[in-house]
């Protein structure tokens, strides 16, 4: 017999007290409560010799005594929670990795997947042995262990009821990691995945430190539409118009006459009904959406009105970037194609001064310095430099250059996107020396032509040329480059993220100087998050339209961003019967051992509260007293 | 009448509060009927008279006796001397007023438990005072306990009821119980005998036949009625208590069960039951009187069970 509660030396110090004020209450003299009667000779005829504290009568409260101190020591010995010994260390360790993954909530299962899959993990618990134990995870992206290895079926039970769903998907290798890891040198181990099998193998095998693998698995059929990429842009050049792109997908194993429709700002915009092949993919393009002004949403359907089994993946959202007007200032003698180009932009206020008029009073998103290089003045906002002189330049102009043109050019740049600048003939120009925290955005077999970088915390982009000396000013790439670089300067950018995915790390641009922020998630609910490096950072795990709130209550600004499932592997929802790892298949877990449990503190308080019936029925029936 | 004097309290005085409560308007009705039942109750008996054993100035026959110088000589049986030469004076039952005494019981007991048993008593010694007045009889109340009595002076006419009515209401019930030395007491302080309505829960630790017996031996007419309250035989007691007489002060430990409780029942009917053989043996009338019963009730047992009057 071990105590693996209190110890020994404890449980006595509590006897002890509790004995001696026990005793101390029974041995003060019992008052009793006076009560007036008319005529006592009554009562003395009644009681004939009989008194209260006779000899007999005293046995019988020392009786009561010894059952009230029987009673202090169950309990107290309780306390120690007695363990035979040879139980400990016998019984099975056990770790139950719960899938609460996107595709648990699968409607195919009554009422989920997720519910079906807590249901067996209960039973599971409740066959548990006496020694046995058990731990209880729950298998998203991150694996998050909700009870200590307990042999607690309440504690238990009440882990796997706060399992929840996510919109990620469940990462087996993570969980195996950590099932691992929590049996490792505890023997018996046993790990069981409650999934739908849904789950890709991971790779390499994790160490599962000798623990046996066995699957229970959830789920009875796949039928699912899926609605796999939903995203959003404004055209470069009319940032009025949208085009929307979604991918959907029929995940189910027949042919499938399905109706997309897309909803914007809660109004129906467009809407089509299209044939998908069992496990095809379909793009479809909303091109020249107009007339919405933040939000977008995405609805999949079986044209013939029902439902698939999972309509989580059903509807996606995007957010249209919003657009503001940007204050621009053109420091120029005079430049046509300049001012053509800025004209494609409605949403550009353009301030045109003379180089010996600058600076003018006024905040601007960018400057653009046509030939001349003045020192920025405080509120110029970003600065593009064409042909910039030696003198004032950001970036040290180089040796003179001729006929040449953009020979490489970062094409992933925001600034270069769309510009095709491959035939570009320049007459005559610079090549730059750019520092080395510049980027060079474009340069011929001569040098830089044009570089990206920070001085003194402004963003500034300088092209070595002229543009009037080349043909740039006559092609599409021209007003691109110059929207372009003003939008990457005005944080309104074409390519905005409309909609993040569930399941990764999101980093939302927030106000600058914004410490903390304020997430709001789709069902309400409210979360502070850390903001690093002008950025909030979170993970996402459900999908739908979120809110961000940053600054104090007075000047708080709030963005919203839209979150997707948009994870194929997790809209296949077709069930798997079996779950391999390292090319083994897991095997039903192993029954467990009768659900007896060997709590002896149990059956001490069940005997206590034996005794205080009795004692309570012997006390109301006055014989112990 | 202003609103407000509507929801005003009448300030009485204490003792017209109680009167209200004792001898209200609806007590008095009933007085007025109990009386008419007891006429009808002794039809054929004239009213106001008394047979007594005295013999003297009546017109009933009763006796003759020899004649004594100075006897009226309009009381001698002429026939008589005629007929066997002999003076005798014809002798007549003596007409009188039947005096009625109520005893009632003042001592702690009677007002244990709420003073219901008190009420109860003074309820009936005003109802059977006022049928007694009302047939002109001779009414004295006395309560006794142990100390001095308190008493109403000899009255009579039912016009008297409300002084009656005062002397009870200042009753107060206190003190221990001494039927016997109160009674002495009260012998010797009346020497006309008559009835003696002892009114009395005979809770006396000296034994409730000492006061019986005292009014036997000294002359009068006991007639016994037993206040009862049956919560008494009942008390709502559990577990370990410490008994305290309510009288002498006496203390007992005791722990009540059931059983004691139950015993305690058989007891007090016991006791009930002696007093009333006791009385049936002495050939005093006895009337048990519970509190729980109406007293008109009880008074009209009393009339019909006779006894109480002649």
């Amino acid at each position: 017999m071990m105590l693996t509660g209190l110890p020994l030396g404890t449980l006595l110090a509590i006897f002890g007290g509790a004995a001696a004020f026990t005793v101390v209450l029974y041995v003060l003299r019992l008052r009793r409560r006076p009560v007036a009667v008319p005529f006592a000779p009554l009562w003395h005829s009644v009681l004939g010799d009989r008194d209260a504290s006779r000899l007999f009568s005293r046995l019988r409260r020392w009786l009561s005594l010894l059952l009230q101190l029987v009673l202090l020591a169950l309990l107290a010995f309780a306390l120690g929670d007695p363990r035979p010994t040879g139980s400990l260390g016998s019984g099975r360790n056990v770790v139950l990795l719960i899938d609460a993954s996107a595709s648990m909530q699968a409607t195919d299962e009554k009422p989920t997947r997720l519910e079906a899959a807590k249901a067996k993990a209960r039973e599971l618990v409740q066959g548990l042995g006496g020694s046995d134990r058990a731990l209880v995870v729950q298998m998203g992206d991150v694996p998050v262990p909700l009870s200590t290895l307990s042999d607690s079926p309440s504690e238990l039970l009440q882990a796997i009821a706060r399992v929840k769903a996510s919109d990620t998907r469940a990462r087996l290798g993570r969980a195996l990691e950590l099932a691992g890891d929590a049996l490792r040198g505890a023997g018996r181990g046993e790990i069981v995945v409650l999934s739908d099998g849904a789950l890709p193998e991971p790779s390499p095998p994790p160490d599962l430190g000798g623990a046996r693998l066995s699957f229970v698995p959830v789920g009875k059929s796949g039928k699912n539409l899926a609605i796999t990429a939903f995203s959003v842009r404004r055209y470069p050049l009319d940032k009025s118009r949208l085009e929307v792109l979604a991918e959907i997908a029929n995940t189910s194993t027949e042919r499938a006459e399905v109706e997309l429709s897309l909803w914007g700002d809660g109004a129906i915009i467009d809407s089509e009904r299209l044939h998908v092949e069992p496990g095809a993919r379909l793009s479809r393009f909303f091109s020249d959406v107009g007339g919405t002004r933040r939000g977008l949403e995405a609805r999949l359907r079986y044209a013939d009105g029902t439902r698939d089994d999972l309509p989580a993946d059903d509807r996606a959202y995007a957010l249209v970037p919003e657009r503001r007007r940007a204050r621009v200032l053109v420091v120029t003698p005079g430049n046509t194609y300049l001012e053509a180009a800025l004209l494609l932009d409605e949403y550009l206020d353009v301030t045109d001064v003379k180089p010996s008029a600058y600076p003018p009073p006024g905040r601007f998103d960018a400057t653009i310095f046509d030939g001349v290089a003045p020192p920025p003045a405080r509120d110029s906002g970003g600065l593009i430099y064409l042909n910039p002189p030696a003198q004032g330049s950001p970036v040290k102009v180089g040796k003179a250059i001729s006929e040449f043109g953009f020979d490489t050019w970062d094409r992933k740049s925001r600034v270069l996107r769309f510009a095709a600048l491959g035939d570009v003939q320049v007459a005559a120009g610079h090549a730059f020396e750019p520092q080395r925290d510049d980027k060079v955005l474009g340069a011929s077999d001569d040098g830089p032509i044009m570089v990206a970088g920070t001085r003194s915390s402004r963003p500034f982009i300088a092209l070595g040329f002229d543009p009037r000396q080349s043909d740039l000013v006559l092609r599409p790439a021209w007003p691109l480059l110059v929207l372009n670089a003003i939008d990457s300067f005005s944080e309104t950018d074409a390519s905005y993220l409309s909609a993040y995915r569930t399941g990764e790390v999101w980093r939302v641009p927030v106000q600058e100087g914004a410490r903390e922020a304020e997430l709001t998630l789709p069902d309400g609910t409210r979360r502070p998050v850390p903001v690093q490096d002008g950025r909030a950072v979170t993970f996402g795990e459900r999908a739908g339209v979120y809110k961000l709130a940053t600054g104090a209550e007075e000047t708080r600004l709030v963005t919203e961003f839209a979150a997707n499932l948009a994870d194929p592997d997790e809209s296949q929802i077709l069930p798997h019967k079996t779950l391999s790892v390292a090319g083994k298949v897991a095997p039903p877990p192993e029954p467990g051992g009768g659900g007896v449990r060997r709590e002896l503190w149990l059956l001490l308080v069940a005997v206590a509260l034996c005794l205080s019936l009795v004692e309570w029925f012997t006390y109301h029936r006055r014989i112990t007293v | 009448m202003g609103i407000l004097e509507l929801f005003q309290r009448k300030k009485t005085p204490r003792g017209e509060a109680t009167r209200v409560e004792l001898f209200d308007d609806e007590f008095q009705r009933k007085l007025e009927m109990l009386a008419l039942v007891s006429r009808r109750v002794f039809t054929g008996r004239l009213r106001a008279e008394r047979r007594s054993k005295k013999k003297g100035s009546g017109v009933e026959f009763a006796d003759h006796r020899d004649y004594v110088p100075g006897d009226d000589i309009r009381s001698i049986d002429w026939n008589v001397y005629r007929r066997f030469g002999r003076l005798l004076v014809r002798l007549y039952e003596e007409e009188e007023d039947l005096s009625i005494y109520f005893l009632l019981d003042c001592s702690a007991s009677m007002g244990f438990g709420g003073g219901q048993k008190f009420d109860q008593a003074r309820r009936l010694v005003a109802a059977l005072a006022y049928v007694g007045l009302a047939n002109l009889d001779r009414v004295t109340i006395v309560g006794v306990n142990d100390g001095v009595p308190e008493r109403l002076p000899t009255t009579r006419g039912k016009g008297r009821i409300f002084t009656v009515f005062r002397f009870l209401e200042k009753l107060r019930p206190g003190g221990p119980t001494d039927l016997g030395e109160a009674l002495r007491s009260f012998a010797a302080q009346h020497k006309r005998r008559g009835l003696a309505v002892l009114v009395s829960d005979f809770y006396d630790p000296a034994g409730f036949e000492h006061g019986i017996n005292v009014l036997r031996f000294e002359g009068f007419e006991p007639y016994v009625i037993h206040l009862v309250d049956e919560r008494e035989a009942a008390p709502p007691l559990d577990g370990d208590l410490l008994l305290v007489d309510c009288e002498t002060g006496d203390e007992r430990e005791v722990t009540v069960t059931p059983a004691v409780l139950t015993r305690l029942k058989t007891a007090f009917a016991d006791y009930r039951s002696n007093i009333e053989q006791y009385c049936t043996g002495k050939h005093v009338p006895y009337l048990a009187a519970d509190v729980s019963t109406p007293f008109d009730e009880i008074v009209l047992r009393a009339l019909r069970r006779g006894g109480f009057l002649k």
